[in-house]
């Protein structure tokens, strides 16, 4: 404590030199973390939004919901294993829509679920979905920066089916795409319709892309041996099926774990160079009666408090950058992350500095003796 | 008067390329309290191996060393570490005081590795200031003192832990020879004055005027002569 804080009082500009890189390699990695959080939830937001544990999906669909296509029979089964209130259906479809007041075409992503049920969203603004109201949707307030409003009429392009927008809900969305919401009859009509347009029989039975499980894990098995050509999956294995989730967070992620071995490495090197020059000085101290012990703590003692200064200057900085980034821009930069992230730094930064322990723990007391310079 | 350093019988050897070397032969010394004891010798000879057992750095071969009457054979190195902290003082070729404390810090840094009372260390830091005529200068770091003056500083810091013995490795070394007896005669006032042993190894002649004895380090042995 003595030697740690009095060193860095000394030598101030050596000690801000690193302290610099240190903050701006932090600001990196909490901006990066925030980005793929922000990244990750706006992609899948409305899967991880939903109370569901497990999906349900057809076996060949490789945990891609939107490939997955499951019959009532099949969730009527489910429901009689799991509970009929633990099961929702769930549809899926990304499609194209523009809004009648102008051309503009939009990417949106339908989901349709039971309004009733546990996988219908709060809405924000408008009214909720209802099993009455044909024709009525609800939409992601991401739509409104288009000029979509309360009453604007969607028009599928691939039906031709029209929805009136009837309310808002925030933070849905699916593979990057605005969520729309719709009720099951309107989901219904939408297949007749497709099924026409292609020219396939229509479809009498109503089929969903997943069904929506909340279960605890026992159930899982036997719901997986009673529905035959399904799989059941866990959320999170959803989550990551959903195109590009995986490709998006692993090349961020690589780049966090790369500034994590790079700020250790930074600071190993540097604690390594100072530990080297003051090689006699260590000497002298263990020869005066400095305990090995005493030594290393202060070295660690200087490593933490490099460390957690810049993070505070750190977070700081990144909390700054929130307020004028553009809404549109993801960035998500929850406290527990924020808690983690700084934790690893700080671990990181630790083990940087194991190699100049090491270097001081194998100093010798006896290099002060018969030494000229100090 | 007790003896509070005595080497007995100090045997030293060292494995050197297959052959054995012996350092130290038999080496026996009593330094009485209040005493300062000058060791000369050439370069080789054993003076750096001789200071290092007897200040509790470097086990010996054989034979024993005794702080105050009591044997520091056979300890561990945190024990060792333990009795270097509060019982023996070293002064050091060219001061090595720590570049980063001021010169008062330099002092409480042994005040605070041995736990000692703050205000008790505080005062005994004003004492030891005073007597080396350096108060004015104890807010000042290292790089801004004179030769002299950080050599005196180190002796302070030597004296803070009152120790049993004071250990001297060639102090004299950087500076000229006004500086140099100036630093011995205070080396030798404080151990008179503390009631301390003091071995002082050198090669100056100028200063053994100043020493209670003269002790030449050859074939691993303590003469009286050259």
């Amino acid at each position: 404590m003595y030697l740690a804080i009095r060193e860095i009082r000394f030598s101030k500009a050596r000690y801000t030199l690193i302290a610099t890189i240190m903050v701006l390699v932090a600001c990196l990695v909490l901006f990066v973390t925030g980005l793929a959080q922000g990244l990750a939830y706006d992609n899948a937001a409305s899967i991880k939004n939903m109370a569901a544990t497990h999906f349900v999906l057809e076996q060949h669909a490789e945990h891609r919901l939107t490939r997955s296509q499951l019959d009532q029979n099949q969730f009527e089964e489910a429901g009689l294993i799991v509970g009929i209130e633990n099961a929702e259906p769930l549809g899926v479809r990304v499609t194209t829509v523009s809004p009648s007041v102008d051309s503009s075409k939009i990417d949106v992503t339908l989901l349709a679920v039971n309004p009733q049920g546990w996988l219908a969203p709060a809405i924000t603004e408008g009214s909720p979905l209802s099993d009455q109201l044909i024709g009525h949707v609800l939409v992601d307030d991401k739509l409104s920066d288009v000029g979509v409003k309360l009453g604007t009429i969607l028009v599928d392009q691939a039906s031709g089916i029209r929805w009136t927008v009837n309310g808002f809900v925030k933070n849905e969305s699916f593979s990057h795409t605005p969520a729309v919401f719709l009720n099951q009859q309107d989901w219904l009509s939408l297949q007749v319709q497709t099924a026409a347009h292609e020219g396939n029989e229509s479809a009498d039975h109503p089929s969903y892309n997943a069904i929506a499980i909340k279960t605890a894990n026992e159930n899982v098995q036997k719901l997986q041996a009673a529905l035959s050509h399904t799989e059941v999956i866990k959320k999170s294995e959803a989550v990551s099926a959903i195109p590009g989730y995986k490709e998006e967070q692993g090349s961020l992620m690589m780049m966090i774990v790369f500034l994590f071995v790079i700020s250790a490495f930074v600071l190993a090197v540097f604690f390594y160079v100072i530990t080297l020059q003051k090689t006699s000085q260590f000497g002298i101290l263990k020869a005066m009666g400095a305990r090995t012990a005493y030594l290393v703590r202060s070295v660690a003692l200087q490593v933490l408090i490099l460390s957690i200064s810049s993070l505070v200057i750190s977070v700081l900085l990144v909390q700054l950058f929130e307020i004028v980034l553009p809404s549109s821009l993801p960035f998500q930069l929850g406290f527990t992350t924020l808690a983690i992230t700084c934790l690893s730094f700080v671990i990181m930064s630790l083990a940087g500095s194991l190699f100049s322990v090491w270097k001081v723990a194998r100093i010798d007391a006896l290099d002060a003796i018969g030494r000229t310079a100090a | 008067m007790r003896n509070r350093l005595e080497l007995q019988e100090i045997t030293r050897t060292f494995e050197d390329g297959g052959t054995q070397r012996t350092i130290l032969n038999q080496l026996s010394l009593e330094v009485a309290e209040g005493e300062l004891v000058a060791v000369m010798g050439p370069s080789g000879s054993g003076k750096s191996t001789f200071l290092s057992i007897a200040g509790a750095l470097l086990e010996p071969t054989s034979g024993h060393v005794l702080l105050d009457g009591e044997s520091i054979g056979g300890k561990s190195k945190q024990e060792r570490s333990e009795i270097r902290l509060r019982k023996i003082g070293f002064i050091f070729q060219s001061a090595n005081l720590i570049p980063y404390l001021k010169v008062e810090e330099q002092l409480m840094l042994v005040a605070m590795l041995a736990e000692m009372d703050k205000a008790k260390a505080l005062k005994r830091v004003r004492e030891l200031l005073d007597k080396i005529g350096l108060s004015h200068r104890r807010k000042a770091y290292p790089e801004k003192l004179s030769g002299g003056e950080r050599q005196r500083v180190a002796i302070a810091r030597a004296l803070m832990n009152d120790p049993a013995v004071l250990f001297a490795d060639e102090p004299t070394a950087s500076l000229d020879a006004a500086r140099g007896l100036d630093v011995v005669s205070m080396i030798a006032k404080q151990v008179k004055d503390q009631g301390a042993s003091a071995v002082m190894v050198t090669h100056d002649d100028r200063v053994l005027q100043l020493c209670d004895r003269v002790l030449y380090l050859e074939n691993g042995k303590l003469n009286r002569q050259a």
